[in-house]
């Protein structure tokens, strides 16, 4: 009987583009599956071609030409991934995913670009005065309780504003001047654009927690988008060209630390190495800068941190998969959550999930979007919960917006703004004695 | 009807198909079939001719009769992890089952669940844990195989040693015929008069029809557990200790073999157990049972490894550790993956006798086909699964790893051991067959398929190879 292995065509009908440099990594798939219960689009959508096996499969297909570069369905599956990477730490054979993720992406939005909304949002983070009065449209808007009233609106609009009202801070706090000795070194935030823009209250919660924790906090001028919405989008020259700018902005700092409290940049920050790899003049200082990057549960977690006052509330918590799956920091988190008295921690089922956030995903694939979030959101009432923690921009509003439009009362919060409360509550406490 | 006279998908069938289970969940076009065309045996690949997902116990019923009608051949699929290319559907339907998900009723008091065939095998474990309960089998794949796949290939698992195979723990079930019959095997509630069809439909491949729910026995947890991994420094000495073990009357629930490669491609990975990279091989061994006395089998198995030569032999200290030293069992043969860019696998059996010089066998035919041969494998039971990783786009290299394969296999043959432990023969092991039945037991497994499938249209071309069902009807015996 006739039985040979078959032998698979050494050919690359791509040369060239990121995909098929990108093409050991492809091979690394054996096809196991075991990614696939994982996934969080082949658990909503039930079909493989939405799965990491699935998708690599079609990149494969684009490396050896037995499909084309515009092939509609493609296209499809791979703009439905979230490039949340939770396949990466189910994936036995260490196939980078992510990376094949932008790779491909990069490939295709050369032959078709990206939809217009996608376009507008890339064009705006790249420009930062753009940004600014964005953001302070975002403000205005929230201030004058617009954002309450639009977020009633169905659709995405509805959806969008429900998501600006949601970054309405969810934990008061009275006023403490923390101490410091400095005596693990020095840390620089990146003040990111919608943490900054929407989340200002959270920043300046960071660099008090960090500072109670024995890190001096300094400020960095001149610092851009961190490029990981441009990367993911397969606009990797955009993303490139701030991956430089905040290279050459973070190296003027001389802080031990670059300290970030959006898991999605933080993960872009640290993989700066990777993406200016072809580029000789940069990759050198883009890997020495990567290096210098934490989340800043990371530094916390090393700090102990210091236990705060007592405050007693119920939280679960939400992994965000930038932290989870590509940062790998799965128990950073919980040791800030950790070092809140009565602070009771409720497990979150499915907690490993993706919300749908992903970027801007959940304005360009809204559909899939809202069928991801939809079983978080059930997991999160079944906890009972008032508040669910979770430390990245993008799942806070997702989230927040989702609870908000369901009429839940849990609000979703950063893990370091419950700390910092905590830090508060004691402050006030000492004062009071 | 052979697949070869198939009419291709039409425009018709999918508009009929659609009607049945939604436009979506028919797929004709070729960017969308490609994931489908191969299954956990990566390099084998088959291009079905329309891909159909129906979500409900009822649309699937009506896409059988359907095709049945229309004497179309058709291939079940539930996860494709399978490791002998038995989902592959060349130019035929493919009929996808892996969203017929639902957990129908855990009863806790009989111990026993009433599954759809789409259900993960691990989340089948899941669900029954608040209970006490799990599901005994649990193949290296449990966290992505469906219970309708882990029926078709009676699937084994490291545990499967102590507790047995998919066989042992399923009381009854419902298929599918082909001709679109819905029939019940097995009785759910105790012994079962007259023939076992049950028993012939598990491991049937997809070739008897589809298994439309199962009713499966759970296992209580077990009282106390012992996790021992024992490390050696020849692959000898370790297979030396796996007998010793068994002739002094012990029955480990488990007992794993990792040799030297295998060992390093683990660590190398996200499953990183803590297995010392420098042994030769390792043995996962573990216990099971009544809290007393368990303490004192896994004395005396530490010793018989100690005996056997083994340079340390340590127990997980905590749930979490024993989680972890499975893991990096489980998921070995992904994290071959890094090695090789492709990579075939085999599952012989031998007796457990022969281990030691069936091991030496495969490190002489490895030395002379030039080939890097992993093992890992269910020792305890002499279920052999040696890996080759090589480099597909090389011809030279494609072909001496089939050789070294052929070899291997006619070894085990040679020995008075099989070519399938648990992977099933689908179209890989197809080649074999000739050498390990006399045409007589081709012929009466081709007639045991026909009462199931007269048409043969359910999964066509796998297990037994065509000529032989051609000799078998033939024969002026097997007709009169
Ligand atoms: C890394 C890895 C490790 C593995 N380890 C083990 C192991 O330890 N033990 C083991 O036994 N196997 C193992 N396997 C093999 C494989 O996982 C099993 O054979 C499993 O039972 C296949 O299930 P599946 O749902 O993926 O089926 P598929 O691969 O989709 O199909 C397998 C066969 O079952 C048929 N089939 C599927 N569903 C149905 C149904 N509902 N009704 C009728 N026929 C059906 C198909 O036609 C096909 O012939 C492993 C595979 C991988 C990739
Ligand atoms: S787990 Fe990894 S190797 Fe396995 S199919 Fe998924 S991506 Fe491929
Ligand atoms: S990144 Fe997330 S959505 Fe995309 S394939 Fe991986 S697990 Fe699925």
């Amino acid at each position: 009987m006739k039985s040979s292995l078959p032998t698979i065509p050494d050919t690359c009908a791509i040369p060239g583009t990121p995909l098929s440099d990108a093409r050991a990594g492809i091979d690394a798939c054996v096809h196991c599956g075991f990614c696939l219960q994982a996934c969080p689009t082949y658990l909503t959508l039930e079909d493989e071609n939405d799965s990491p096996r699935g998708r690599i499969v079609l990149m494969r297909a684009l490396v050896d030409g037995s499909l084309p570069v515009d092939d509609g369905d493609v296209r499809t599956h791979i703009d439905r991934c979230l490039g949340c990477r939770a396949c990466e730490t189910a994936c036995p054979s260490g196939v980078p995913y992510g990376h094949l993720l932008e790779a491909t992406r990069a490939t295709l939005t050369r032959v078709k670009p990206n939809p217009p909304v996608a376009r507008l949002i890339l064009f705006a983070f790249a420009r930062p005065a753009l940004l600014r009065l964005v953001m302070l449209g975002g403000r205005i808007a929230r201030a004058t309780r617009m954002s309450r009233l639009l977020s009633r609106l169905p659709g995405r609009f509805g959806f969008a504003m429900a998501m600006l009202e949601s970054t309405r801070s969810a934990v008061k706090r009275a006023r403490y001047v923390p101490r410091s000795d400095a005596e693990r070194g020095t840390a620089t935030l990146l003040t990111g654009c919608v943490m900054e823009g929407l989340f200002a209250p959270t920043n300046r919660a960071t660099e008090r927690a960090l500072s109670a924790n024995g890190y001096a906090m300094t400020a960095t001028a001149g610092q851009r988008c961190c490029g990981a919405l441009h990367a993911h989008a397969g606009d990797d020259e955009g993303a490139r060209q701030l991956a430089r700018a905040n290279i050459a902005a973070f190296e003027r700092s001389r802080a031990d630390y670059i300290v970030v409290n959006a898991a999605g940049c933080g993960a872009m920050m640290k993989e700066y190495g990777q993406l200016l790899a072809g580029d000789a003049a940069w990759h050198e200082r883009a890997a020495k800068l990567a290096s210098r990057v934490r989340d800043v549960s990371e530094l916390l977690a090393e700090a102990g941190p210091r236990p705060g006052g007592a405050l007693p509330v119920k939280v679960t918590y939400d992994a965000p998969c930038h932290l989870l799956h590509a940062q790998r920091l799965a128990t950073p988190p919980l040791r800030v959550l950790a070092a809140v008295p009565g602070l009771e921690l409720v497990p979150l089922d499915g907690s490993e999930h993706c919300c749908g956030s992903a970027g801007i995903y959940n304005l360009i694939e809204p559909d899939v979007s809202d069928r991801v979030l939809a079983p978080k959101l059930a997991n999160i009432a079944a906890t009972r919960a008032p508040m669910v923690a979770t430390g990245n921009p993008g799942c806070l509003m997702q989230i927040g917006a989702g609870l908000h439009r369901a009429g839940m009362t849990c609000r979703a919060v950063h893990p370091v703004d419950l700390l910092d409360a905590s830090y508060a509550a004691q402050a006030a406490a000492e004062r009071g004695s | 009807m052979t697949a070869s006279t198939l009419p291709h998908a039409d425009a018709a069938l999918q508009a009929r198909l659609a009607a049945i289970v939604g436009e979506r969940r028919v797929l004709v076009r070729a960017g969308e079939l490609r994931t489908y065309e191969s299954d956990g045996l990566p390099g084998y690949h088959a291009r079905p001719s329309i891909g159909v997902f129906p979500g409900t116990r009822d649309e699937t019923i009506a896409v059988v009769r359907l095709l049945a009608e229309l004497g179309m051949p058709f291939v079940p699929r539930g996860a494709g992890t399978g490791l002998s290319g038995g989902a592959l559907a060349e130019g035929v339907v493919l009929l996808g089952l892996h969203r017929l998900t639902r957990i129908i009723s855990i009863d806790a008091e009989d111990q026993r669940a009433l599954v759809e065939p789409g259900v993960v095998n691990a989340a089948l474990s899941r669900a029954a844990a608040p209970f006490g309960l799990h599901y005994a089998p649990d193949p290296s794949s449990q966290t992505a195989c469906t219970i309708g796949g882990n029926v078709a290939e009676n699937a084994g698992g490291p545990h499967c040693l102590k507790y047995g195979v998919t066989l042992n723990h399923v009381l009854a079930l419902t298929a599918l015929l082909p001709n679109g019959d819905v029939v019940t095997l097995g009785n759910a509630d105790g012994e079962c008069e007259g023939y076992d069809l049950l028993g012939a439909f598990i491991g049937s491949e997809g070739c008897f029809g589809v298994a439309l729910d199962v009713t499966v026995r759970l296992a209580r947890n077990p009282q106390a557990v012992r996790t021992l991994l024992a490390d050696f420094s020849s692959l000898d000495a370790a297979a030396h200790a796996v007998s010793a073990i068994v002739a002094a009357g012990i029955v480990p629930a488990a007992m794993e073999m990792m040799d030297g490669p295998t060992i390093q491609a683990v660590e190398a990975s996200i499953y990183a157990a803590g297995y010392p990279v420098d042994a030769a091989a390792i043995l996962l061994i573990e216990l099971d049972g009544a809290a007393a006395g368990i303490d004192a089998d896994a004395d005396r198995v530490a010793a018989f490894c100690r005996e056997a030569g083994a340079r340390g032999v340590r127990t997980a200290s905590d749930p979490a550790e024993r989680a972890r030293l499975w893991q990096g069992r489980k998921k070995a043969f992904g994290a071959m993956g890094r090695i090789s860019p492709h990579l075939v696998v085999q599952d012989a059996v031998v007796p457990r006798t022969k281990l030691p010089a069936m091991l030496a066998e495969i490190a002489r035919v490895a030395a002379e086909y030039r080939v890097k041969v992993c093992n890992v494998f269910h020792a305890g039971d002499g279920n052999l699964h040696p890996n080759i990783g090589y480099d597909a786009t090389s011809p030279d290299e494609s072909a001496r790893v089939h050789a070294a394969m052929a070899a291997i296999m006619q070894a085990c043959v040679a020995a008075g051991g099989t070519i399938t432990g648990e992977h099933g023969v689908g179209i890989d092991k197809l080649p074999y067959m000739d050498s390990l039945f006399s045409p007589a037991t081709l012929g009466a497994m081709c007639a045991l398929r026909d009462v199931f499938d007269p048409a043969r249209r359910a999964n066509p071309g796998k297990v037994v190879p065509m000529h032989s069902c051609r000799e078998w009807h033939a024969a002026p015996s097997a007709r009169s």
